[in-house]
C-alpha cells in the first residue's frame, strides 16, 4: 500500500514564518516580486521535505503558491478574475469566489513552472493537482457569459484540460482533481462525469477526490469516472466509513483517506488499522493508497507532521512498500 | 433604544498602530500585560469617542483586546487549549482552539470590559459574545462524544456569560454565529444551542451572519432564539433579501451595506440604496444599518470612513423617510 497526501500543506509553522513575513513584507513594498518568488521556492522546497521525510510515497508540492483551490486559474485564465470572499464549504478558511466576464481561456501553462521547479526538488514520486470542474464552476460569484451551470462547468473542464496537457507535457504522470463539490452536491454527478470525460481527453492519469462530506451514496458513481484513482474520506464524518462497504463497485485504485485532517486527535494505529483492514475485505493490497482526508493545511502544522507520521507508520506495520 | 434605521456595527474595529505594535512586543515578551491593558483602554477609549463623534447610535467596544473571536474565549474557558497557527485567507493565520476536556468557566470573560465601555458613554454598547454552535465549528473537538454535546455544553458557558453581561447593564447582547450555515443539517443543533443561552436573557439579542450559503438555513433560521439578525448583505448584492420574498422576515434585521473585505469605500448614495432595499422587507424601526462584518481587518481610517458611510447613508433615508408623501 502506498501513501499519499491530498491538497495543501501547513505554508508555515509556528517557528517556521518565513512566508508569512515575506509576504507581509509584500504588501508594505519592503519586498519585490522576486524576493517573494524566492521565498516561495524556499518554502516549497520546506514542504516536499516535510512530506518525503515523513516517509510518504508519492508527494506533491504543498499548494504553497495557492491561495486557495481556485486562485491559480481564477488569477491565470483570460476573462476570469477572483471576486468576493467566501467561506470554503464548511471550514473557517476563505477563499475569492471567481468572477467570468466572458469565455474563459486558459493557455495551459498555469502551473507548469511550479510543476518544474517541484519536480527538480522532489526525489519521490511528484504528482500535480488541479480544481475540479463542478468545484470552480458551483463556487463562481458571477458568471454574465454562460447560459447555465452546465455550460459554465464544462468551459472549465476544457480550460483545465489545457491545464492538464500543460502539466503532462512537463512530465506529470497522475493529477489530482479535488472535487468537494462532487460531495457537497452529488445531484450534480452526471454533470461532473460529463466534466470529467473532458478532463480525460487530456491523456494524464487523473485521481478523483470529492472529500469534505460523506461519499457513501457517491461510490458507485465514481467507479463509472475516467480516472485511474478514487480518493475517499472515510474517517471524517459519523458516516464516512459507510463507504468502505462499497468499495468492491470501485475498480480503480482506491486512496483510503483514513487520516483526518480536519481534526487535531491523532488516530491511533488500532483506528487506522481497522480502516484498513474493512477496506482490504473489498479492495485488494495492490489497488489500495492511504492518505489524508483532505488538505493538512487545515492543521497546525505541528499536527500535520504527527498526522503524516500516523498515516504512514499505519502503512507500514500494514505491510507497505517503504520503511 | 428607539428611533429608526439606527445605525451600529458588528464589533470589531482596525487597531491603532500603537496597540498593535504593543501586542506583537507582549507576545514576545517586551510589554507587560499592565501596560498592554492599558493601552487597550485607550484605543477602546478612542473608539467610543470615534463612534459618538460620527454619530453611530449603538455602539461596540471594538474589541481592542481582542484577537480572534472564538481564541478569545477559549483563552478563558477551562477544558480549551490553544493549538498552533491555522490559515485562515491569504497570508492571515489564527490560532485555531481545541477542546480538549469538558468545558467550564472560571469566571467572566468580557464583564470588565463591557463595565469600562459602558462607563465612557452615555449610548448603548453592546456586550459581544461568540455564540456556542461557531464556537464549536471553528475549534477541534477532541473531548465531546458529539458535536450537539459539544454545543449544548459550550452553550451552557455562553449563557453564564450573557446572564452576567445583562447584570452589568447590558440591553443589547449580541452572540455571534457566523458558522451556522457551515453545515446546514446541523441548524437544528445552533438553534437548540442558542435557547440554552437567551432563554433567561430579557436584553435586546442579536445574532451576527455572515459569509456563508445564506439561501441554505433560511427560513428555519428565523427559529434562532433571537431578537435580531445581523447580516452581511452589501458582499452578496443583497441577494439574500429576494428570499424573504417568499418567507417573510420576521426579526429586526442589522443590515450590511459597505463591504469589509475592500478598501474601496462605498459612496453615501450606495450604502443608501442598500438601506432602501432592506426597506421593501423590514419597517425603518426594526432595520438597523451597519457594516457587513466586523472592521479589525481595515485600518483605523478605513473602519472610521466606512463607518461615517453608514450613518450618512443612514441620514440621508431617514431625511427621504420624514418627507411627506406625494399625494
Amino acid at each position: 500500500m502506498k501513501t499519499t497526501v491530498v491538497g495543501a500543506y501547513p505554508k508555515i509553522s509556528d517557528e517556521h514564518q518565513d512566508l508569512r513575513r515575506a509576504l507581509h513584507r509584500l504588501d508594505r513594498g519592503e519586498l519585490d516580486e522576486a524576493g517573494i518568488a524566492g521565498q516561495l521556492d524556499l518554502t516549497t522546497a520546506w514542504a516536499i521535505g516535510e512530506i518525503e521525510a515523513a516517509g510518504v510515497d508519492v508527494v506533491n508540492d504543498g499548494q504553497v503558491r495557492w491561495d486557495d483551490l481556485l486562485a491559480p486559474f481564477a488569477k491565470s485564465w483570460r476573462n476570469c478574475e477572483r471576486g468576493p470572499l467566501e467561506r470554503f464549504y464548511d471550514n473557517n478558511t476563505y477563499f475569492r469566489q471567481p468572477v467570468i466576464s466572458g469565455p474563459i481561456e486558459s493557455d495551459g501553462r498555469t502551473l507548469v513552472a511550479d510543476f518544474a521547479k517541484a519536480k527538480a526538488i522532489a526525489t519521490r514520486d511528484l504528482k500535480a493537482a488541479i480544481c475540479g470542474p463542478l468545484t470552480f464552476a458551483t463556487l463562481t460569484a458571477q458568471d454574465t457569459h454562460y447560459r447555465d451551470l452546465a455550460a459554465r462547468t464544462l468551459a472549465v473542464a476544457d480550460a483545465l484540460a489545457s491545464e492538464l496537457r500543460g502539466l503532462r507535457a512537463a512530465g506529470a504522470t497522475l493529477v489530482d482533481v479535488e472535487e468537494p463539490a462532487l460531495a457537497a452536491h452529488p445531484e450534480h454527478v452526471d454533470l461532473a462525469r460529463a466534466a470529467f470525460e473532458r478532463l480525460a481527453k487530456a491523456g494524464v492519469a487523473l485521481a478523483l477526490y470529492p472529500y469534505f462530506f460523506p461519499s457513501t451514496d457517491l461510490v458507485e458513481a465514481l467507479a463509472s469516472f475516467p480516472v485511474a484513482q478514487v480518493g475517499l474520506d472515510v474517517r471524517s464524518r459519523e458516516r464516512s466509513a459507510e463507504a468502505i462497504d462499497r468499495l468492491g463497485a470501485v475498480k480503480q485504485i482506491v486512496v483510503l483517506g483514513i487520516v483526518d485532517a480536519r481534526n487535531t486527535r491523532v488516530e491511533t494505529p488500532r483506528e487506522l488499522g481497522e480502516l484498513v483492514e474493512a477496506a482490504l475485505k473489498h479492495v485488494p493490497a495492490d489497488r489500495l493508497w492511504l492518505s489524508p482526508t483532505t488538505g493538512l493545511e487545515y492543521l497546525p502544522h505541528d499536527v500535520a507532521v504527527r498526522k503524516l507520521g500516523a498515516l504512514t507508520d499505519a502503512a507500514r506495520s500494514l505491510g507497505g512498500v517503504r520503511s | 433604544m428607539t428611533g429608526i434605521l439606527l445605525t451600529t456595527t458588528v464589533g470589531s474595529f482596525g487597531k491603532p498602530d500603537y496597540l498593535q505594535k504593543a501586542r506583537n512586543a507582549n507576545a514576545r515578551g517586551k510589554v507587560s500585560d499592565t501596560e498592554l491593558a492599558d493601552l487597550e483602554k485607550k484605543a477602546t477609549l478612542e473608539w467610543i469617542r470615534r463612534q459618538e463623534d460620527i454619530g453611530l447610535d449603538i455602539l461596540v467596544d471594538g474589541e481592542m483586546y481582542r484577537g480572534d473571536m472564538v481564541a478569545y474565549f477559549a483563552e478563558r474557558l477551562d477544558g480549551f487549549t490553544i493549538g498552533g497557527l491555522v490559515r485562515s485567507y491569504g497570508n492571515r493565520y489564527y490560532h485555531k482552539p481545541v477542546i480538549a476536556s469538558k468545558v467550564s468557566r472560571p469566571k467572566p470573560m468580557t464583564v470588565d470590559w463591557f463595565r469600562y465601555a459602558q462607563s465612557l458613554t452615555s449610548r448603548p454598547v453592546k456586550g459581544m459574545l461568540t455564540g456556542p454552535y461557531t464556537m464549536l465549528d471553528w475549534s477541534y473537538n477532541e473531548a465531546y462524544r458529539t458535536r450537539r454535546d459539544a454545543a449544548l455544553a459550550l452553550a451552557e458557558v455562553v449563557r453564564a456569560e450573557a446572564e452576567d453581561l445583562e447584570r452589568a447593564g447590558a440591553t443589547y447582547i449580541q452572540i455571534d454565529e457566523p458558522a451556522i450555515h457551515a453545515r446546514p443539517e446541523e441548524l437544528d443543533i445552533a438553534i437548540e444551542a442558542m435557547g440554552v443561552v437567551t432563554q433567561n436573557v430579557k436584553a435586546k439579542t442579536i445574532s451576527h451572519i455572515c459569509y456563508g450559503d445564506f439561501a441554505a438555513i433560511y427560513p428555519k433560521v428565523l427559529e434562532l432564539p433571537v431578537d435580531q439578525l445581523d447580516l452581511a448583505m452589501h458582499n452578496y448584492e443583497y441577494r439574500w433579501l429576494r428570499l424573504f420574498d417568499k418567507d417573510p422576515f420576521t426579526k429586526e434585521l442589522a443590515i450590511g451595506v459597505v463591504d469589509v473585505h475592500s478598501h474601496r469605500l462605498e459612496t453615501v448614495d450606495e450604502a443608501a440604496e442598500g438601506i432602501r432595499k432592506g426597506l421593501k422587507y423590514v419597517t425603518a424601526e426594526r432595520l438597523l444599518p451597519h457594516p457587513d462584518c466586523g472592521l479589525k481587518t481595515r485600518t483605523v481610517e478605513e473602519s472610521l470612513d466606512k463607518c461615517r458611510v453608514v450613518v450618512e447613508a443612514a441620514k440621508k433615508v431617514r431625511a427621504e423617510l420624514a418627507k411627506p408623501a406625494v399625494a
